[in-house]
């Protein structure tokens, strides 16, 4: 029984204090926030109109996970699907759920969801194949949170004065946007946690006193149920799994969310970098306090098996091998790269651009220069190889679909060795985002038959910002068929002043021409510039001509004033 | 490497300064051996160069203990202290060095001057009436010019020897305990040589030369240091502005300040590793991998100002006074006697030979010693 689900937003600044150590702007809707948690069946159709209250930042709403099949303009990033929504303006998303899981909305927009416009989301599933095996739901979000507000930590991130592009360090960690959470529990039932990580940066380890879990769902995928301590849950990512009650309730028992503080570049000691809640069997019984663990071993997402059993798809018919690495350009700041590109948003959305572009549209030059455009034909297996050159983790997320993870290396594999691949798994786990280990690789593989802009990037948010991010064309011949984009969302544009065809530069004329585009900064000089010479030059000259007057002054012959009688000091001391 | 066992400042200050006590020195045997040169004298003189000799032991052993300690206690304390802010320390202390080595150092082109200027000294002393009173002032005196020998030269090698010790500890901040003793010893065994090439009465010219290039390279370096200074303190802010990362740079990315980036380049920095062959040649001559325009404009405003103030010196030699300052004070006219004589000699050392004729008060010392 589909439903049709209408919602009315006013996105706007509002103040908050959810770790109880400091009160700060945070973005709500409706007046509300923490944010609602969104309940969707699959087959509903959503229509969210979204208002922009802000009144000094330009807002969107992603969808997180969400394949929008035939709906590629309501996927919500700015300057790939649509424009950013101005303040004052409107935007309506409309589209229907064709999924079941956990998800989560946030905003896409530069730097903004961290701000708090972010919460999870969940759609039931009538064919739920763990139905009956629990006896309720619950909704756990876990969430790093920063005093200050985002973009003006952004400001000091790409920044000249940031070169080793060190990431702030979160204040605290959140619990569904609290501290000390109590989940009231009854002895011996079992429950179905939904996990999400709707962070901007860290990822937590999460793990529950006295109890095991058993994974059954990632990103929106029903896996084989996989027991466990402990799950590692990155920025973006989901997991629910089910937790069996203790047939007693003299105790009550503390659950962990622990922030990896490996990502962190350094570790404030003020930093308290675990949220703690409790499964509250009596609420007379002690809270205590959790036990300190001397090691972290979660469950390796690469194991888990999808209760569809869907085996790895055949060969891939394109490959996309992407080199990430961070470095500095010509500004002095920090950015990240995907083979040597860092990416900018193009003036045009992408989306737009193959809608006006006719059959030029199938070709990746027009997308701009540093769009890191990459078209993909319809139907095609594709794999991205994705190689770190970064001694960090990253979680990368592809937008509008799950796509199989084939091959992961450990940590410092180096570079995927394409010539001699390692055995792919047999039934891949699926998943929207996944962790690349330090220095190592992984494999990535799907199937193009979606057709849209969907962009692949790092969610960290800072790394996304910095650059991380590629833009995958799938089918454009088909996206100009299948799609038109709403005047509501072309009247955002024009409110914003935005451009709504051509190539990346909005050049109509000759789709080729792409003067104006958004550019990266100019790489860092290589050593001698021609202005570095001339100085070296002058300074050598300056050196030698120095020389030559002290050689002068040294040869001259000594004209000195001795007097002859009175025996007064030489009229001139030099050195004494 | 190389830069740690051998600072190039440290030897020219000790080369500077012992070149000056050892004209001074020579001055002083030139004069006895002159003024007391019969057999008859013989014991007179033997007793009185004992005398020299001994002023410069105690005065060298004094100076040593206090510099000793002085480095010492910087080594043990201080070191500690300005390792919090190091970069800002070497900044102003390599300006401090520079300056220094600069003004002292046009100097050496003139040593014959300040042999000169010592003779003169001397004699006034040597020819000052007799104190015959009985009070403290008188007998101290009194005492004074019994010791001549003694007291002159071990004054001299405390002030310079202290002098040394200031100017070194100005500069030390830049190197390890370890590039003390070599530049200390090779610096005063060439000063020590050149006194006594002087006092010989050796080579004038090829002496002169000898200085000549021993000042080029002494401006060399404080041209280096003064750009360095300049180099240290822009680094110690863009440290600040960093939050102190830039060691974990490496001389990469992010390891300078692009905004005032002159040239960069990846290799060849003086920091790093020691800094081997760089380190050397950002020593003599301040190189660095990294210069920014403070550090470029610093270098050749440095080179600007030695050329003006060489060009002034010598106006000034030939006219007396600076330009545009007037002359009458030095006007020969202006003068009680016949007025200053202009006497020209090429790098002169002027000791041995012609001294005798020069000096008619010279006998008087046989009086004034016994």
């Amino acid at each position: 029984m589909a439903a049709t689900l209408n919602y009315d937003w006013n996105v706007t600044w509002m103040t908050a204090n959810p770790d109880g150590m400091m009160e700060r702007p945070v973005i709500g809707i409706n007046g509300q926030w923490p944010l609602p948690v969104l309940n969707f069946t699959r087959g509903d159709r959503v229509i969210a109109k979204v208002h922009n209250g802000l009144g000094n930042e330009s807002t969107s709403i992603h969808w997180h996970g969400f394949y929008q099949n035939g709906t590629n303009e309501m996927d919500g990033p700015p300057h790939v699907t649509q424009c950013d929504i101005p303040p004052g303006a409107t935007m309506v998303y409309n589209f229907t759920v064709d999924q079941t899981g956990t998800y989560w909305y946030h905003s896409h927009s530069r730097g903004q969801y961290p701000e708090g416009l972010r919460q999870a989301l969940v759609i039931t599933d009538p064919e739920n194949p763990y139905a009956g095996q629990y006896d309720e739901e619950l909704v756990l979000t876990l969430s790093d949170w920063y005093h200050d507000q985002f973009r003006y930590l952004l400001e000091g991130f790409i920044s000249v004065t940031n070169p080793t592009g060190a990431e702030p360090v979160p204040n605290s960690a959140l619990m569904n946007d609290t501290q000390d959470l109590m989940i009231p529990v009854e002895q011996g039932k079992t429950y179905l946690l939904r996990l999400a990580n709707v962070g901007a940066f860290a990822s937590q380890y999460f793990w529950i006193e006295g109890h095991t879990l058993r994974i059954v769902e990632v990103d929106g995928v029903w896996t084989d149920a996989a027991e466990t301590d402990m799950i590692y849950i990155t920025s973006a990512q989901r997991y629910s799994v089910l937790v069996t009650m203790k047939n007693e309730t003299s105790q009550n028992y503390a659950m962990v969310g622990s922030m990896d503080t490996e990502l962190f570049d350094s570790l404030p000691p003020t930093l308290n970098y675990n949220v703690t809640g409790w499964l509250v069997y009596n609420d007379q019984a002690e809270k205590s306090a959790p036990a300190e663990l001397s090691s972290f071993n979660p469950y390796d997402d690469f194991n888990l098996r999808p209760v569809d059993g869907m085996e790895c798809l055949p060969d891939a018919d394109y490959t996309v091998t992407l080199n990430m690495k961070m470095d500095n350009l010509g500004d002095g700041a920090n950015y990240a790269f995907f083979n040597n590109r860092t990416y900018v948003m193009p003036k045009v959305p992408t989306l737009y651009s193959v809608l006006t572009t006719g059959s030029a549209a199938t070709d990746p030059a027009i997308y701009g220069t540093d769009s890191l455009a990459y078209v993909l034909e319809k139907n095609d297996v594709v794999d991205i190889i994705l190689n770190n050159g970064d001694d960090g983790k990253h979680p990368f997320h592809l937008h509008g679909r799950n796509f199989q993870l084939i091959y992961r290396s450990p940590e410092n594999a180096g570079h995927f060795d394409a010539s001699n691949p390692p055995p792919f798994a047999t039934v891949p786990m699926r998943r929207d985002t996944v962790t690349l280990e330090p220095l190592g690789n992984f494999v990535l593989r799907f199937r193009a038959d979606n057709p849209g802009v969907w962009l692949f990037h790092c969610h960290i948010e800072w790394h996304m910002d910095s650059g991380l991010v590629a833009a995958f064309i799938e089918a454009p011949l088909d996206i100009q068929r299948s799609i038109t984009i709403p005047d509501d969302h072309l009247q955002v544009c024009s409110t914003g002043g935005f451009m709504t065809a051509g190539n990346a530069a909005g050049n109509t004329e000759d789709l080729y021409d792409l003067t104006g585009e958004n550019r990266a900064p100019p790489p860092l000089p290589e050593g001698f510039t021609p202005g570095g010479i001339v100085a070296l030059v002058f300074s050598c000259i300056a050196a030698v001509l120095g020389m030559i007057f002290i050689v002068w002054y040294g040869m001259a012959p000594i004209t000195t004033q001795i007097p002859t009688r009175r025996f007064s000091d030489p009229p001139e001391e030099v050195g004494e | 490497m190389s830069s740690d066992v051998f600072a190039v400042p440290v030897f020219f200050i000790c080369f500077r300064e012992c070149i000056e006590t050892s004209i001074i020195v020579a001055v002083l045997f030139s004069f006895l051996h002159q003024a007391l040169g019969s057999d008859r004298e013989a014991g007179i003189r033997k007793r009185l160069i004992r005398q020299v000799w001994f002023g410069i032991a105690l005065g060298l052993f004094i100076c040593l203990c206090i510099g000793g300690g002085m480095i010492g206690a910087f080594y043990s304390y201080g070191k500690d202290y300005f390792a919090s802010a190091e970069f800002l320390w070497e900044g102003i202390f390599a300006l401090v060095a520079s300056v220094i080595i600069t003004v002292m150092g046009a100097a050496l082109l003139r040593v014959n001057k300040l042999q000169e200027k010592w003779r003169v000294k001397l004699e006034r002393a040597l020819t000052e009436k007799h104190w015959s009173g009985a009070t403290f002032k008188d007998r101290c005196k009194r005492w004074l010019q019994q010791y001549f020998m003694f007291v002159v030269p071990f004054i001299t090698v405390l002030r310079e020897g202290i002098e040394a010790v200031v100017f070194i500890g100005g500069v030390s901040l830049s190197f390890p305990a370890s590039a003390f003793p070599l530049p200390v010893i090779t610096g005063l065994l060439a000063g020590a040589l050149v006194g006594y090439i002087i006092y010989r009465g050796g080579n004038q010219t090829s002496l002169q030369i000898f200085l000549v290039i021993s000042t080029c390279l002494l401006y060399l370096v404080a041209a280096g240091l003064c750009t360095r200074g300049v180099w240290y303190l822009e680094n110690n802010t863009w440290n600040h502005l960093v939050g102190g990362e830039t060691a974990e740079m490496g001389a990469g990315p992010g390891s300078y300040d692009i905004r005032q980036s002159v040239w960069h380049v990846n290799c060849c920095s003086p920091l790093k590793g020691g800094g081997g062959g760089w380190g050397i040649f950002n020593a003599i001559l301040g190189w660095t991998n990294s210069a920014t325009y403070g550090s470029v404009l610093s270098y050749n405003f440095y080179w600007l100002v030695v050329i003006l103030w060489f060009v002034l010196m010598r106006y000034k030699e030939n006219h007396g006074h600076f330009p545009l300052l007037g002359s009458s004070q030095n006007r020969p006219s202006n003068c009680d006697g016949p007025g200053p004589e202009i006497i020209e000699c090429t790098g002169g050392m002027t000791i041995s030979g012609e001294n005798k004729a020069m000096n008619p008060m010279a006998p008087r010392l046989h009086t004034a010693s016994v």
